[in-house]
């Protein structure tokens, strides 16, 4: 389960059901722990002439500081850290990786929630952050080109002057890298409107798990062939890793509106949020927080939003001016209607900023008012939406667990915080169960078990609740092509890794990994 | 090349979350023998740490991070490092160089959504580290250099003028020899061209009595830096205070205020400073200590955790802290009653580190300096971004404090001011050079040399070339 | 083609898979490459009973929908067995509240948007050949104008179920709009022209219906201005729904905006949008000739199929991508008319069917040269025999390898639509 984890302490809560089935992980790099020290040594050597001196890490201190992403309680030293500066760079390290049967794993920011980042201890860790080039602003195309390790907020830095910027924007976008954002097809608030990252790129060059550097999609839309860019976006790096991204750049609106609203429960801003949708509205964003939400993010950063609200709206529209006029005055209205007690619309950037640093910095902002917390993230039908929200009040009111709700309300997009005390007996687990829970209501209400931040370590184990083996077996069908030998990232999004060695002109004989009962063959 | 065969875990299929516990167990990593990080007299505190939900929040606005890219070299790896160190790792020489390479600019506290004190533990970590490293020759000689001349205002004096840098002859060797003097010497040639009135060192008498009816009588701490360097800084301060009806008390026998010992874990030295710091102030008998160097009033504020273990001044230092003002908080705090002239200026307003992210003053300067008719604010991109400064560590660092440096000119360079106004003497020193190696030309001023010009009715040139 | 022992043997075993099983007439003839058999499943099991006959037959099979692309692409090697989904043509949920439909792959489109319609919602997909099924508007990831505001099938599909060439089904994505779990299989499918899956059904995110829209329209000579005016336009605060460049054959062009939204809105920006446009420019409530159409269908229909081409490029490369167009046309002699989003950057061109093969060959291939300068393609949709025999018609694509590579996991046998695709995919 999705979870940030300040302690140590807490590291390992055990996670129920799902610590028992998370598989072991497994590549066709097996052997002896001495073939595999020989192994990366070899790997090691050759990245050690592709990369500038400092491009390698491999003092153990210094590695420890690469064990885990943004999910903290998943830890793993990495066998090897390279900073590469080039593609050529990730290229010579990724072939060397495949001809010595050596696991690697890409890197932005390390802002993931789901593990994804997650390094293997017989493995690189192939770090993007200093592939931060923001080659291209090209205005008139309507796109950027950047390196991967480019920060997503610098994208629309770069775009302002030109009157663009990059529509995706996760809470995290001050430091989560465009490589990230693609590898898990981020979303955020303003995804309502403009779509999520899969939307929004349009081109990558791709370093194979091969290590062959091929170019997927282009400036131009419909480029000819399988959309694999559309497959690699949000593929979580396990079928490459991404040194160039090519994304579209959307017209500064002519005029944005944010609008804070305050509510007396979440049942209410709910309403007022399928009211609006319902009205044929598409606001830029709306974020619902609930009370326990607000009081972290109140902690933090002193957003000042309404006393006493058991829930605000954070609505933003935008778009040519006369629409935004006219769809403000509805979802005023509307607002009114489902019993908003109070609504500011900030009046200046400054205000507009404030009402966003509240909500965007909600998640990391728990930690001021619970030692320890699960960020979960699931989806639902918004029309399910009260419902849900009852039930998970339910939830926590049976379990003694406290819960926070910070969502994207306009799409359904649950971030459920999940608070507990590491330090009390048992108190990891309740948190664990309610969070399980809590996912099994997203699955049984037609939604999914995430929704932006990606399976990962921490949810492979769900996807079956999700997927059938048929599913499961039919998406690695692509795994397979790109990545037979399961070195890209092995170990995430999939619970079982499909053999693929089936393929006729493959490998004939039982794998390895089967013989030893590591894995099933489909 | 042995390092990556000393991987945590020879078990790959192993669960993560026991590959976590498991690799970090009371055994610690690297070389067996070795002593753990830190020994049980404060080290940093594993609560603080644990307050880090690894956002990385942090991490855009840390000056290493920018320059390098590493994990190791931005606070949310530092703190992972520390975390290492608590839990059994050595203090081996790399880790060491992250910590020394941390500016303690305190931008990362300003951008942690969860509230991490980092401040607090990298302190302890550098007490820590003064007390178990032992640093190359090289690094200490300069080291040694440096705190046998900032702190003493005669030698530093010895610095002042044109060519006396080379000529300095009146400093302890250990200070002639260390190639020290090599490293000021532009920074100080480029900061006399541009700064204001260096030359002119007036005398403060021991109390400057109020203008107008007394709303206050107040401390002022004199500083070495900024005493020796930039005297026209406590000049105007004393006459900005005194035109908003303060008594200004400037007790003669104030040495330093220990800043540079405190922020770079000289634990003795620290102590020894803040306990003479609050001795002349006390004597003074004031109510309120104002201070006019970020560097300076950030390191007064932590006076109660410099001196906790002390039980002659634990209690005196917490008093002493309640009284600790910056000069602009202070003034904000008062309320201005002096008339302001107009000044037909635009200028850059850039956040000291020390006092934006340290002491969390930011609207108080601005406030003050938008009273003034005429005069109009820019804000600096990247306003966050330390200049590269940071006490000794553009001595200690000139390569990276030259980048940052740089980049911070580059951004001030681009509001188009003509006049950069900053509260701190190390940050005029740092980004004059680069504004003459950029070949900006523009005034610098501390902000209430600014508020001084405009009370007096003084031209614009006063503040130097604009 | 199979002997008829197999035949025989293959359309009994198929007649137990599913209740509709003929043997095709020649109507049924893939872009002239004559079929054998013709099995309409019912439903996604059966779809995936029929294939795993197929399989056991070693048929090859091609998709179809309601058969009005079929000729795009090339003519497959062999076709046993044309797979036809109109009797799955269900549209399965309409979620009003949630903004999304589900529906069978043979479904109509046009059923799909009465359905929705009724709602005041729309699948914002545009409909260039009328009569298509929602199947074959994936497989074909055809496209009209609104594709400026609101992107193609791949911003809007967001869970299919398909069944592979070994009869296993799957399914991915999901019923919500937003949703990362797995890889994401829809977008795969989409324009891959029957050669990896059979998509059984489909769940599209919907839109609200906007209130009103209008369009202003300006006449234009040359590529350049064109260009200058696609640039004009998407660099205002227009919020344009769709930007059209429209360039008969004998040189006169329009250049047309679509605005969409409310009614004072639409009339506010509608205004300001024949200001931008200057002289010439003239609003309407209606689109103006041929919007949406495909150029070629304003062709006799009678005679030779007319070359039918699709060319990308960044926005930037579209003055000179259409100069140069119009000049190889030229200097080969033939005409062209060209039509599609200048505000996406994907036009679709014509040249007739009585076109000499060597003519096209020579317009494709500089007119191409340029699309690739400007980061795009120039793909031949569609054309004569003689056409797709004498020209490249799917051109360079850099990432061929890993595309067989993910055909060769999916269909290892080379079962549904050989040889249709890109490589001989
Ligand atoms: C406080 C907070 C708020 C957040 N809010 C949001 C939110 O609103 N919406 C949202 O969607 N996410 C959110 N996230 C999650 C996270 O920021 C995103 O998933 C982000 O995209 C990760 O980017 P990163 O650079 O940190 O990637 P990492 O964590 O470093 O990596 C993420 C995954 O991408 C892979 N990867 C990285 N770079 C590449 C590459 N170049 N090529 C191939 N694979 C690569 C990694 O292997 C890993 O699987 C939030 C996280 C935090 C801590
Ligand atoms: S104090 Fe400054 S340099 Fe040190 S970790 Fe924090 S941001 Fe980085
Ligand atoms: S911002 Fe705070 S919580 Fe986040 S990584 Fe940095 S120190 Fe840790």
């Amino acid at each position: 389960m999705s979870g940030t984890h300040g302690t140590e302490k807490t590291a390992g809560p055990v996670l129920g059901t799902s610590t028992d089935t998370v598989p072991p992980e497994a590549t066709s790099a097996t052997g002896t722990p001495g073939d595999k020290a020989d192994a990366i040594a070899a790997v090691t050597r050759v990245a050690r002439a592709a990369l500038p001196a400092n491009g390698l890490i491999t003092d153990p201190t210094e590695l420890r500081t690469y064990e885990c992403d943004g999910l903290a309680h998943y830890r793993v030293t990495p066998a090897l850290v390279v900073l590469p500066e080039t593609t050529e760079q990730v290229a010579a390290v990724v072939r060397a990786c495949a001809e010595h049967g050596v696991p690697f794993v890409a890197r932005g920011s390390g802002t993931g929630l789901s593990g994804g980042a997650l390094p293997r201890a017989d493995g690189i860790l192939v770090v993007t952050s200093r592939m931060r080039a923001i080659r291209e602003v090209r205005a008139a195309d309507q796109r950027a080109v950047v390196e991967p390790g480019v920060i997503n907020l610098d994208v629309t830095r770069a775009a302002t002057p030109e009157g663009y910027y990059y529509a995706p924007d996760p809470s995290s976008q001050q430091i989560c890298s465009v490589g990230g954002n693609l590898a898990e097809n981020s979303g955020g608030a303003h995804c309502l409107k403009y779509g999520f990252t899969s939307n929004h790129v349009l081109g990558t060059d791709l370093v194979t798990p091969q290590g062959d550097v091929v170019q997927l999609g282009g400036l131009a839309p419909d480029a000819p062939g399988y959309d694999l860019l559309g497959t690699v976006v949000g593929s979580e790096g396990t079928l490459g890793i991404a040194t160039t991204a090519i994304v579209r750049l959307v017209r500064l609106p002519e005029e944005v509106r944010t609008l804070l609203v305050g509510f007396r429960s979440t049942d209410d801003a709910g309403a007022a949020t399928s009211a609006i949708i319902s009205a044929g509205i598409v606001p830029a964003a709306i974020e619902m927080m609930d009370a326990l939400a607000i009081e972290a993010a109140e902690a933090a950063v002193h957003c000042n939003y309404p006393d006493g609200a058991g829930a605000v709206l954070v609505i933003e529209l935008d778009g040519a001016a006369v629409e935004v006029e006219h769809e403000y005055e509805q979802v005023e209205r509307l607002c009114r209607e489902h019993g908003s007690f109070e609504q500011r619309l900030a009046i200046d950037a400054a205000e507009r900023a404030l009402i966003w640093k509240g909500r965007k910095s909600a998640f990391a902002a728990v930690g001021r008012i619970s030692p320890d917390y699960i960020v979960q993230d699931g989806v639902i039908p918004r029309t399910a939406l009260p419902e849900v929200l009852r039930a998970i009040a339910d939830l926590s009111s049976s379990s003694g667990v406290r819960v926070a709700n910070v969502f994207h309300a306009g799409d359904g997009n649950l971030h459920p915080l999940v608070l507990f005390d590491g330090e009390k007996e048992g108190a990891g687990e309740a948190a664990e169960e309610v969070s399980g829970a809590i996912l099994d209501l997203c699955i049984s209400h037609g939604g999914s078990i995430t929704g932006e931040h990606g399976v990962g370590t921490d949810k492979a184990a769900y996807m079956p609740r999700m997927f059938t083996d048929e599913d499961l077996d039919t998406m690695q069908l692509v795994r397979c092509a790109f990545d037979p030998d399961n070195i890209s990232n092995p170990g995430k999004v999939f619970p079982t890794p499909r053999l693929c060695g089936e393929v006729p002109g493959k490998r004939k004989k039982p794998h390895p990994l089967v013989e030893a009962g590591l894995a099933d063959a489909f | 090349m042995a390092q990556p065969t000393r991987v945590q875990s020879d078990e790959p299929q192993s669960d993560p979350r026991k590959a976590g516990a498991q690799a970090h167990g009371p055994v610690p990593i690297g070389s067996p023998t070795a002593r753990p990080a830190f020994d049980d007299e404060h080290p940093p505190s594993a609560e603080l740490i644990s307050d880090c939900v690894h956002c990385g929040f942090c991490l855009p606005t840390c000056p290493t991070y920018t320059l390098w890219g590493e994990e190791m070299d931005s606070p949310r790896g530092r703190i992972d490092l520390m975390k290492a160190g608590l839990q059994g790792a050595p203090m081996t020489d790399s880790m060491v160089q992250h910590f020394d390479a941390c500016l303690g600019c305190m931008a990362c506290v300003t951008a942690c959504p969860s509230g991490v004190q980092y401040d607090k533990l990298i302190e302890a970590t550098r007490v820590q580290v003064e007390r178990h490293h032992t640093r190359s020759p090289g690094d200490r000689a300069m080291r040694a250099a440096i705190f046998a001349l900032f702190p003493y205002k005669r030698r530093l004096r010895a610095l002042r003028g044109p060519l006396r840098a080379y000529q300095a002859s009146g400093l302890p060797k250990v200070v002639r020899r260390s190639g020290l003097l090599d490293r000021l010497a532009p920074k100080l040639a480029a900061m006399e061209g541009l700064a204001p009135v260096l030359e002119k060192r007036e005398k403060l008498p021991e109390r400057v009595p109020a203008v107008g009816q007394r709303r206050a009588v107040v401390g002022m701490l004199t500083g070495c830096v900024q005493g020796e360097f930039f005297p026209g800084v406590n000049a105007a301060t004393a006459r900005v205070l005194a035109a908003e009806g303060c008594d200004v008390v400037i007790p003669r026998r104030q040495g330093c205020c220990g800043a540079l010992s405190v922020h770079n874990g000289r634990q003795e030295e620290a102590e020894r400073f803040a306990r003479s710091t609050i001795d002349s102030f006390e004597a003074a008998g004031v109510d309120t200590v104002v201070v006019n160097a970020a560097g300076c009033g950030s390191s007064m504020k932590e006076y109660a955790e410099v001196l906790a273990d002390d039980p002659a001044y634990a209690e005196r230092a917490r008093a002493f802290v309640a009284k600790v003002r910056d000069v602009s908080e202070y003034l904000a705090e008062l309320g201005s009653v002096a008339p302001r002239h107009p000044l037909e200026v635009t200028i850059a307003y850039h956040d000291a580190c020390h006092l934006g992210h340290a002491q969390g003053i930011r609207q108080q300067p601005r406030a003050l300096l938008r009273e003034i008719p005429g005069l109009q604010l820019k804000e600096i991109p990247e306003a966050e971004i330390c200049c590269g400064s940071a006490g000794i560590w553009n001595v200690l660092n000139p390569e990276p404090a030259r980048e940052l440096g740089d980049r911070k000119a580059r951004n001030i360079a681009s509001t188009g001011a003509t006049l950069l106004v900053t509260a701190n003497p190390g940050c005029l020193m740092q980004v004059s050079s680069s504004l003459e190696r950029q070949g900006t030309r523009m005034g610098l001023a501390h902000t209430i040399e600014v508020l001084d010009a405009s009370i007096r009715g003084l031209p614009l040139s006063t503040l130097g070339p604009q | 083609m199979t002997t008829l022992t197999r035949l025989d043997a293959a359309r009994e075993a198929l007649r137990s898979a599913c209740g509709d099983v003929a043997d095709a007439t020649p109507a049924d003839a893939v872009d002239g490459v004559p079929a054998a058999l013709v099995a309409r499943p019912a439903s996604t099991a059966e779809t995936a009973e029929v294939l795993r006959a197929a399989a056991a037959h070693q048929l090859t099979v091609v998709p179809r929908g309601r058969g009005t692309k079929l000729t795009w692409g090339r003519p497959p090697e062999s076709a046993d067995l044309v797979l036809d989904t109109s009797r799955m043509s269900q549209v399965l949920d309409h979620a009003a509240g949630d903004l999304i439909v589900d529906t069978q792959a043979g479904a109509l489109l046009s059923d799909v948007q009465t359905t929705v319609g009724s709602a005041g919602q729309r699948l914002a997909l545009d409909e260039p050949v009328p009569g298509s099924s929602v199947g074959g508007m994936l497989a074909t990831n055809a496209s009209g104008p609104g594709r400026v505001a609101v992107g193609t099938a791949r911003d809007l599909l967001i869970g299919v179920t398909v069944v592979r060439a070994d009869g296993v089904v799957a399914k991915a994505g999901g019923r919500v709009v937003k949703n990362v779990a797995g890889y994401d299989l829809g977008k795969l499918v989409i324009g891959s022209f029957g050669t990896l899956v059979v998509v059984t059904e489909a769940v599209f995110r919907l839109h609200p219906e906007p209130t009103a829209r209008g369009f202003v329209t300006v006449p234009f000579g040359t590529a350049e201005e064109a260009s200058r005016l696609v640039q004009t336009v998407m660099n205002a605060q227009l919020v344009p729904a769709a930007v059209e460049v429209d360039w008969r054959a004998d040189g006169a062009g329009t250049f047309g905006v679509l605005l969409e939204g409310t009614p004072a809105g639409v009339e506010g920006r509608t205004a300001a949008a024949v200001r931008l446009l200057g002289t010439g420019a003239e609003a309407a409530g209606q689109p103006p000739h041929g919007w949406g159409v495909p150029p070629w269908d304003d062709d006799a229909p009678d005679g030779p199929r007319p070359t039918a081409l699709k060319l990308t490029c960044a926005l930037s490369g579209l003055g000179p991508v259409l100069g140069s167009l119009r000049r190889a046309a030229t200097g080969a002699g033939v005409p062209v008319a060209l039509r599609g989003s200048g505000g996406a950057g994907v036009q679709y061109a014509t040249l007739p069917g009585s076109a000499p093969v060597d003519a096209v060959a020579t317009v494709v291939t500089q007119a191409r040269a340029v699309c690739t300068e400007h980061g795009g393609s120039l793909v031949v949709l569609d054309g004569s025999p003689e056409t797709k025999a004498g020209v490249d018609t799917w051109g360079p694509v850099p990432a061929i390898d890993l595309m067989r590579r993910v055909k060769e996991q999916f269909d290892p046998e080379r079962r549904l639509a050989p040889g249709r695709f890109v490589g001989g995919i």
